[in-house]
C-alpha cells in the first residue's frame, strides 16, 4: 500500500510536514505545492532520502530551484501520481 | 462493500471549524454505516482533554458531541501517542472512552488499512 | 422569516420549520408543530420527544435515524427502539420530524 501525501503549507510556520514525515511509510511519497515547496529551501533537509515531488509552477513563482533529489512536476503529472498511488492524503 | 474511510483530525476544538468539520464527516459516515475510523493527531488530541468548558467562550461543546460516536456506530478511535505525550496528556482519563494510542509505525499501518484518508 | 404563531406570540423558525431558539419550546409549541405535520401527540410520541431532548442535553446534537433508534432501544427497550415503531409515530421520517417537534435543530447528518 502506498500513499501520496499532499502538502501546501510552509514547513517554517506549520507542523504538517513534521507530522507527515513521522508517519511516512516506505512506499509513500510527498507532493509539495503552494508554500510547502519552501521545504526544498530547508538547510540540512530531512527530505533527501524520501520520494519528493514539487509542483513546477509553485517553484517558479517562488524562484526556488528543484534539488536533484526531488522531481518537479506539472499538473498532468500530479493527476498521474494521484492515480499511481493507492491513496492520496491531502493535509488540508 | 462500501469504501472505508479514515479521518485524521489534527486541530484543537478552539482554532476554527476543522475539528467540528472532521467530526461531522465521521458522524455522517457512521450514520450511513460506512466503515470509518477517527485518528486524533497533533493539536487534535486536545479534543480529548476532559472537563473543558466550551460555554466560557460561548462555543458548542465538542467533547459532548464526541460522546455520541458509539451511537453513530463509530467504534474505531485512535490517538497519536507522540502527539499526546509532547502535550503532556495522559492516555488514561481522556474525555472519550476506548481511544487507542498509536505509535508512528501503528499509524502507518492504520492508514494502509483504509481505502481513503481525509486529514483536517 | 418563518414563524409559528401561538396565542398571539410569534416564535421564529428556520426555513425548514425548526425552532431557532431551543428555549422557545413548550408542550404547546410541540402540539402546534405536530398539528402542522398532521400528527396528534400521544403518550408514545411524548416519550420520544423527551428522549430526544435528553439526547440533545447529553450530546449537544440532533441524532440521525440510526443513532436515534439505538438510543431509544438503550433507554426504552427494543420494543420502541426500532425503525417500525419510530416510523409509524413520525410519518416515516423520525429523525427529522421528531427533532422538529422536540424543538431541536435539524439533524445535520441526515442528508
Amino acid at each position: 500500500m502506498s500513499t501520496l501525501h499532499v502538502l501546501s503549507h510552509s514547513p517554517f510556520s506549520d507542523t504538517r510536514l513534521d507530522s507527515c514525515l513521522r508517519i511516512l511509510g516506505r512506499g509513500d511519497a510527498l507532493l509539495l505545492c503552494g508554500d510547502a515547496v519552501y521545504a526544498l529551501q530547508q538547510q540540512s533537509s530531512t527530505l533527501e532520502d524520501k520520494t519528493v515531488f514539487a509542483l513546477e509552477e509553485d517553484l517558479q513563482a517562488r524562484n526556488i530551484e528543484c534539488p536533484q533529489w526531488a522531481v518537479a512536476i506539472d499538473y498532468p503529472a500530479f493527476v498521474d501520481l494521484s492515480i499511481q498511488y493507492d491513496k492520496v492524503n491531502s493535509w488540508l | 462493500m462500501p469504501k472505508s474511510l479514515l479521518i485524521i483530525s489534527r486541530q484543537s476544538p478552539w482554532s476554527g471549524i476543522n475539528a467540528k468539520e472532521a467530526l461531522d464527516i465521521v458522524l455522517a459516515g457512521g450514520a450511513f454505516d460506512l466503515p470509518i475510523g477517527l485518528l486524533f493527531m497533533d493539536d487534535g488530541v486536545f479534543q480529548l482533554v476532559p472537563e473543558q468548558k466550551a460555554a466560557a467562550v460561548q462555543q458548542k461543546n465538542l467533547t459532548a458531541n464526541l460522546q455520541a460516536l458509539s451511537l453513530f456506530g463509530v467504534e474505531d478511535l485512535f490517538a497519536c501517542g507522540h502527539s499526546l505525550s509532547v502535550r503532556g496528556i495522559s492516555p488514561a482519563g481522556l474525555a472519550v472512552d476506548d481511544v487507542e494510542p498509536l505509535s508512528a509505525e501503528d499509524i502507518r499501518t492504520l492508514i494502509d488499512r483504509y481505502d481513503q484518508v481525509i486529514t483536517l | 422569516m418563518n414563524v409559528l404563531t401561538l396565542d398571539g406570540k410569534n416564535i421564529p423558525l428556520d426555513k425548514d420549520g425548526y425552532l431557532l431558539d431551543l428555549n422557545d419550546w413548550s408542550a404547546d409549541v410541540a402540539q402546534a408543530l405536530a398539528a402542522q405535520a398532521g400528527i396528534e401527540l400521544s403518550p408514545e410520541h411524548w416519550e420520544i420527544l423527551q428522549l430526544l431532548r435528553d439526547f440533545y442535553q447529553e450530546f449537544q446534537l440532533s441524532p440521525a435515524t440510526r443513532p436515534l433508534i439505538k438510543y431509544t432501544a438503550l433507554k426504552l427497550g427494543t420494543d420502541k427502539g426500532n425503525s417500525l415503531h419510530l416510523n409509524r409515530l413520525f410519518n416515516g421520517t423520525p429523525a427529522k420530524l421528531a427533532a422538529k417537534l422536540a424543538g431541536l435543530p435539524k439533524p445535520t447528518n441526515c442528508l
